[in-house]
């Protein structure tokens, strides 16, 4: 009997550590996926980052950019800087061929009449003197100098030829080749050039979208979940909104998108491809994990805050507004929060009402075409370009910072307002 | 002189009947004590007097309850110059999550009844006093309400009630989760009380209803048994019932 009860005791205990070690490795695996995921992403992407620039001396040449030696503001800007720019890249082979002079202008981005004509515009003293310029390499070379290039393929399967590397060779030996932090990514818009693209469109398109879903899915939700949970009389009908409202947060996302394509856009006529209705469109989508979220917190206020307001003699209006509203809120906003995460990184309704474009403005509205983040790493997965591939990480990286700031806000503010009173 | 009146009132939960005819009297500057075992109806009938059984949809309400002859079941009633007049105080403390002053002052506020800060603060400050809990906050006033101990809390909570100079004060249990020391501190401060106020208790202890109150109902199923003086309750009860459940037989 006594040797039996201790059996029993000993195959408890067994199965106990059985399910702890069931639970340990759930969460090993888990940790493991994320980390190869984050490492990968890191690993191909950091290079992004940096930007190679070719240092090429430039002879700013009057009588080349057809201008007087004492030339006006204005006539530094209308001047022609293509010959020079053109001449620059050629004068780094003397004995270059016509075919070889096309290949060395393509070892620089087609920015490089710009990049000389802000050097001259900075410095107009640089007339009739010779300077070295730094032009951005071709997202080709820029692969090259980063080791991402397989230099070994037979050329004709390569886009960078063998003189192009002949010469980059050349110049990384005078030491006219360098890395730097590359700023353009973060200020410039998309681009078909891979050295050239950057986020600032969808990054600012994001920026809009959120913040017109915010501005309609945050008042709507919250009242409505006021108006259920506090006012409503609990029968058929609003069973029923209740059941409805999450089935809608069940909706798959693109479903949303045909919402928008064909009401925003086909019966309102509102500009496609703009951060208005893409914003519209994700409010949408958000309204119900922000009903349910403000729910939840309302309810989760205790019954007595209530009947103490109401035994005092304060009318409904006022033991909501008073009470239960301020008591809810820490809730309802990490739920706002979460929701409005999640409207970041949705995709498909966006695609489907026009914020696939290519867009290489920044929008300055809610009214300008723009992509969006999450769009952005779409086309930029979609290019063929070997430049875009870091791209494409780097996009994820700036996205889940972005993600994980909005979830470490909705979490403070939880933590912070919560505690405060209990 | 009586205050309240209550005439055959029936209270209905759903299809569920909760109280049956209740017609009792309640004396003015008195304490009545309304007793029984657990579901006997006494807290409903305590939450019909200020209309507190609104909040419930299914809870459906028929009779007449006349306070200063005026029925408050009436449709002309206005709940909130209702429980202005009629105060409630909870079986838990139930201070809200907001500084002292400002539960004190919560009601005075809403009902426009002071004009200025001085005011305020003075009603703040006799309202405290009253629930003998001015010496202990005095200097903590803009401290949470919350971090007080349960017998602070519900002398708070007193406070609170009588800040609007109710009429009539009701206490659902006020005492059941708290300390004996804690307990009879209230007690005292009840017996202070039914000098300005009408007062009308329910609670689950029978000696606490011997100790505070000078008249007592007794509920059993939803029946008001038998009400009258304390004493003839306590000591010599008309019904078979009552004296069973004072002396300890069932409850």
């Amino acid at each position: 009997m006594n040797k039996n009860k201790e059996q029993l005791l000993n195959k408890r205990y067994r199965a106990e550590r059985r399910f702890r070690l069931y639970g340990q490795s759930a969460i090993f695996m888990a940790l493991l996926f994320l980390t190869i995921f984050i490492f990968k992403i890191f690993s191909t992407g950091y290079t992004a980052f940096q930007k190679t620039w070719l240092i090429v001396p430039v002879n700013f040449d009057a009588e080349m950019m057809m201008i007087d030696q004492n030339p006006s503001k204005e006539d530094l800007q209308d001047a022609d800087y293509y010959d020079i720019a053109l001449k620059s890249m050629a004068d780094l082979d003397q004995n270059a061929n016509d075919d070889q002079k096309n290949q060395l202008k393509r070892m620089v981005s087609y920015f490089f009449e710009k990049e000389i004509k802000n050097e001259i515009l900075n410095d107009p003293s640089l007339i009739g003197k010779t300077k070295e310029v730094y032009l951005t390499a071709s997202d080709d070379l820029d692969q090259v100098f980063k080791g991402n290039y397989p230099r070994d393929l037979p050329e004709d399967q390569r886009r960078v030829s063998d003189y192009q590397l002949k010469i980059f060779d050349q110049l990384v030996a005078k030491g006219k080749v360098e890395s730097k932090f590359n700023i353009s990514f973060f200020t410039y818009a998309d681009s078909r050039e891979a050295e050239l693209a950057g986020i600032a469109s969808s990054f600012m398109g994001s920026i809009f979208s959120i913040l017109v879903c915010l501005m309609i899915a945050f008042p709507v939700a919250v009242l409505a979940a006021i108006y259920l949970e506090e006012f409503a009389p609990k029968n058929r009908f609003t069973d029923f909104i209740e059941v409805n409202i999450n089935n809608l947060a069940a909706v798959p996302s693109i479903v949303f998108g045909l919402l928008g394509l064909g009401v925003l856009l086909a019966i309102f006529h509102l500009p496609r491809s703009t951060p208005l209705v893409g914003g519209i469109t994700l409010s949408l989508m958000t309204l119900p994990t922000i009903i349910i979220a403000a729910r939840a917190s309302l309810k989760a206020v205790p019954p007595s805050i209530r009947e103490a307001a109401l035994a005092m003699g304060a009318s409904r209006m006022q033991t909501t507004m008073h009470h239960t509203v301020p008591l809810s809120m820490p809730g309802t906003l990490s739920g706002t929060i979460i929701g409005l995460a999640q409207a970041l990184g949705e995709t498909a309704p966006l695609i489907l009402i026009g914020m696939v474009a290519f867009v290489n403005t920044i929008p300055g509205s809610p009214m300008d075409p723009a992509a969006s983040l999450p769009v952005q790493i779409y086309i930029w997965a979609e290019s063929a370009e070997r430049g875009f591939v870091e791209k494409v990480s780097a996009c994820i990286m700036v996205l889940l910072g972005f993600l994980i700031i909005m979830n470490l806000f909705a979490q403070i503010i939880r933590h912070k307002f919560e505690k405060k009173w209990s | 002189m009586i205050k309240i009146k209550a005439k055959d009132v029936d209270v209905f939960y759903g299809k569920k009947q909760a109280l049956y005819n209740i017609s009792l009297d309640i004396e003015e500057n008195q304490v009545t004590a309304l007793i029984g075992p657990s579901g006997c109806g006494k807290s409903t009938f305590l939450r019909c007097l200020n209309r507190m059984n609104d909040v419930i949809d299914i809870c459906n309400v028929k009779g007449e309850i006349l306070i200063n002859d005026f029925n408050i079941n009436d449709k002309s009633c206005d709940v909130v110059r209702l429980r202005e007049k009629i105060g409630m105080v909870f079986q838990k403390p139930n201070p809200f999550p907001k500084t002292l002053y400002e539960n004190v002052s919560y009601g005075p506020t809403i009902h426009g009844m002071a004009q200025s800060k001085q005011e305020m603060d003075e009603i703040v400050e006799t309202s405290l006093k009253k629930a003998a809990l001015w010496e202990e906050v005095k200097d903590r006033l803009h401290e949470p309400g919350t971090g007080l101990s349960g017998g602070q809390q519900q002398r708070l909570c007193i406070a609170r009630a009588i800040s609007v100079r109710p009429e009539v004060i009701l206490m659902d249990e006020p005492c059941s989760a708290l300390d004996p020391i804690a307990t009879a501190q209230i007690e005292e401060l009840i017996d202070e009380l039914k000098k300005e106020h009408t007062i009308i208790i329910v609670t689950h202890s029978m000696a606490q209803a011997a100790r505070v109150s000078q008249n007592t109902g007794f509920f059993h199923l939803g029946h008001l048994i038998e009400h009258g003086s304390t004493d003839k309750i306590f000591k010599n009860p008309d019904n078979t019932k009552t004296q069973d459940y004072i002396t300890g037989r069932f409850g």
